[in-house]
């Protein structure tokens, strides 16, 4: 009995010794599974950055936004597979803004109030921009903004990555004007009925002023819709030699259709009368066919079919990822581009606040993407960018028939069209000039 | 409850279970037990006492077990099942969009591998860890509101998407049951009975009266296998957690498909 006792406590203090020998062990360790040094506490996991993205997955707009959404997150992927950003991870919150201004401002509120995010990739229509341009001031959140716009806008919560009127659309027209595009004179305008086209075209109707081609006319579809008969026939009858679109969303498919059977019914081809579109791409061309489109000229600072490294490496890895079919476009290049600025910009700054993040954004990033390099104008939060003019080919790509030599500065409120109305946030911010009117 | 368990590999958590349990009986016999025999004041015949609870105890509790085990195998196969007929849904969905006219059939076909991309790379990987995934709904709305832009020409065409809404209605109610599933477990009460089983169990072989190698070694015998009991029913429980899980192989295989169309 006494003996047992005795064996007892000795056993006891052995197996006590023995577990704390171990635990102290487990806890020096190195070569210890991460996975169970995570359970232990003894790692911790690098807290994700968390960004917005915010664009239509459903919709009239989907066909066009839902590759940005794609692209977007392809290039989080990449980044997250190279290490992430400031060694942290980059987690991406999507929420669809189902083509609806009143919707994209409440996920918007949703992404900025309970997610408590700074910074948001997202956006097509400028009618969504401008409903949730106020809610990223009020937050003072960053919205990085993809897509070619009709400018006359500044605000310093926001980057515009696509191109300005006077970097896509008057290059288009001076192409047009020139012996290589067929000196033509009459030029008719095509728009959905919202801010962009509208604000477009009128500077296109300022811009030709004293210029040799005449505007024969002007007509505005509501976005998303399906019935173009009367505005074609309208189109065919004021005889013009050039048609300007600047029709948005799923309706362009429509609008080809409907334009390629009354013209083929009149006589006319696109040699004739070519339409040169401004947010049309290889994504919206996949839902029409060849025929419909071929001879005809989209506007753009980037097309698929670039010929550089770059480029090639950015199809590529965005064919492997969503499939061999899948094309690359302008507001594509955009949409990664921007990614990959906020990255450059976050490393600079060596924070997320957005503060930091505008200041190092306006020490002039470069970044050499698809479509070839950019660099940030700091006075206006805009991009120096390319214009290309690209027709549309057989196979739904475009031949490159224009591009410009030199980046083109942007200019987000040409003097011409918005006189006295300048904007330097550098210096003095938003200057107003008169106030003006759209209507012709 | 203990949802970090399904980070474990198997071979991992059955081992650290087995183990795990056998440590508590071990500490139990060498810290409790003398305080247990004094609770008893080494009667002769406490075996016997000791023994027939036991016995009477384990009945219970090994129903219990057994019972669990054969629900959460049954909840593990039938969910099995909801996927792979969700996939062959799916597949047929596929099948009736390559039937549809250019252009109409490439962006239908597009939209059908974007939602299973979806699936397959995120949310899976969400459902591995018990969050229903939201992301496939709006792909869903994207490629019905695709599939009600198209207007047949033919009588062949109507035939063809007439098929095809039936099959998308199908597969909509195949994918809710799927989702239905990834929350689904044994409820955290009958864990907690469980548990406090496998203690009192334990806690009943601390009172034999026998030698202490002996005490040990059938004590930690019995208690690893409680564990592994237990591990079997937690890798069974929640079917698409854990390595013991459902994998999304029938999607991937259709993913792969939809690639190369």
């Amino acid at each position: 009995m006494v003996m047992e006792f005795i064996l007892y406590r000795r056993l006891s203090r052995w197996l006590v010794c023995a577990a704390v020998l171990a635990m102290v062990s487990l806890a020096g360790c190195d070569q210890l599974d991460p996975m169970w040094k995570d359970h232990l506490g003894l790692v911790d996991k690098p807290v994700p950055i968390r960004v917005g993205i915010l664009h239509s997955e459903t919709g009239t707009m989907s066909i066009s936004e839902t590759p940005l959404r794609d692209t977007e997150l392809m290039a989080i992927a990449e980044i997250n597979a190279a290490g992430g950003v400031l060694g942290r991870p980059i987690e991406p919150i999507v929420k669809d803004g189902r083509s609806r201004d009143d919707l994209f401002v409440k996920r918007a509120r949703s992404l900025l109030e309970d997610y408590g995010l700074q910074t948001v990739f997202g956006c097509w229509t400028s009618s969504s921009r401008k409903a949730v341009t106020p809610l990223f001031e009020q937050e003072d959140a960053l919205l990085f903004y993809p897509l070619q716009y009709e400018g006359n806008e500044a605000s310093k919560n926001l980057f515009y990555f696509g191109s300005t009127p006077n970097q896509q659309i008057l290059p288009a027209i001076d192409w047009f004007l020139s012996d290589a595009g067929g000196n033509r004179k009459k030029i008719y305008l095509v728009g959905s009925d919202y801010i962009y086209p509208r604000t477009a075209h009128y500077i296109v109707r300022k811009y030709l002023e004293g210029k040799e081609m005449e505007v024969v006319g002007e007509s505005f579809a509501p976005l998303g819709s399906r019935d173009f008969g009367a505005i074609v026939s309208q189109i065919l009858i004021s005889k013009a030699d050039l048609v300007l679109s600047t029709i948005n969303g799923d309706s362009n498919v429509d609008f080809y259709q409907q334009f390629h059977q009354l013209a083929i019914q009149a006589g006319i081809d696109s040699d004739k009368l070519p339409i040169v579109a401004t947010s049309v791409g290889e994504n919206e061309l996949r839902s029409l066919l060849p025929e419909l489109v071929q001879g005809h000229y989209v506007a753009a600072s980037y097309f698929q079919s670039v010929d550089s490294s770059i480029n090639r490496r950015f199809v590529q890895a965005f064919k492997k990822e969503y499939g061999e079919d899948r094309v690359t476009d302008d507001p594509m290049d955009a949409a990664y581009v921007q990614v990959y600025l906020w990255k450059a910009a976050v490393e600079a700054a060596g924070s997320t606040d957005p503060q930091k993040i505008r200041e190092a954004l306006e020490k002039t990033i470069e970044f050499d993407g698809p479509g070839g390099k950019v660099r940030i104008d700091p006075r206006n939060h805009h991009f120096y960018k390319k214009f290309r003019l690209g027709r549309i080919n057989g196979n739904r790509q475009f031949d490159i028939v224009h591009e410009s030599p030199e980046l083109i500065q942007p200019e987000p409120f040409p003097s011409f069209a918005f006189p006295g109305w300048e904007c330097d946030w550098t210096k003095d911010g938003l200057k107003k000039g008169d106030p003006v009117s759209l209507d012709p | 409850m203990f949802y970090w368990i399904y980070d474990i590999p198997s071979p991992k958590l059955a081992l650290l279970l087995a183990v795990g349990f056998a440590l508590i009986s071990w500490l139990g016999t060498i810290f409790v037990r003398p305080i247990l025999r004094l609770f008893v004041r080494r009667r002769h015949d406490v075996n016997d006492i000791v023994g027939y609870i036991l016995s009477c105890f384990g009945v219970f509790y090994g129903l219990l077990l057994g019972l669990l085990a054969v629900a959460s195998y049954q909840n593990f196969e039938n969910v099995e099942g909801i996927v792979a007929d969700e996939a062959a849904s799916l597949s047929a969905l596929v099948r009736d969009v390559t039937a549809y006219p250019e252009p109409e059939r490439q962006n239908l076909l597009w939209l059908l591998r974007d939602y299973t991309r979806y699936v397959v790379k995120d949310a899976w990987p969400l459902q591995r860890r018990g969050i229903v995934p939201e992301g496939g709904n709006v792909r869903m709305v994207a490629f019905h509101e695709r599939l009600l832009k198209f207007e047949p020409k033919t009588a062949g065409q109507e035939i063809i998407h007439a098929e095809a809404l039936g099959q998308f209605n199908k597969y909509l109610e195949a994918r809710r049951k799927r989702l239905f599933s990834v929350t689904t477990s044994i409820p955290a009460a009958m864990w907690y009975v469980v548990l406090v089983g496998a203690v009192m169990n334990i806690a009943l072989v601390w009172l034999f009266d026998m030698r202490l190698v002996s005490h040990l070694f059938l004590g930690g015998l019995l208690s690893a296998f409680m564990g592994m009991m237990i591990f079997l029913i937690a890798s069974l429980d929640n079917p698409f957690r854990g390595e013991l899980s459902i994998s999304s192989e029938p999607f991937q295989a259709i993913l792969e498909q939809l690639m190369e169309e």
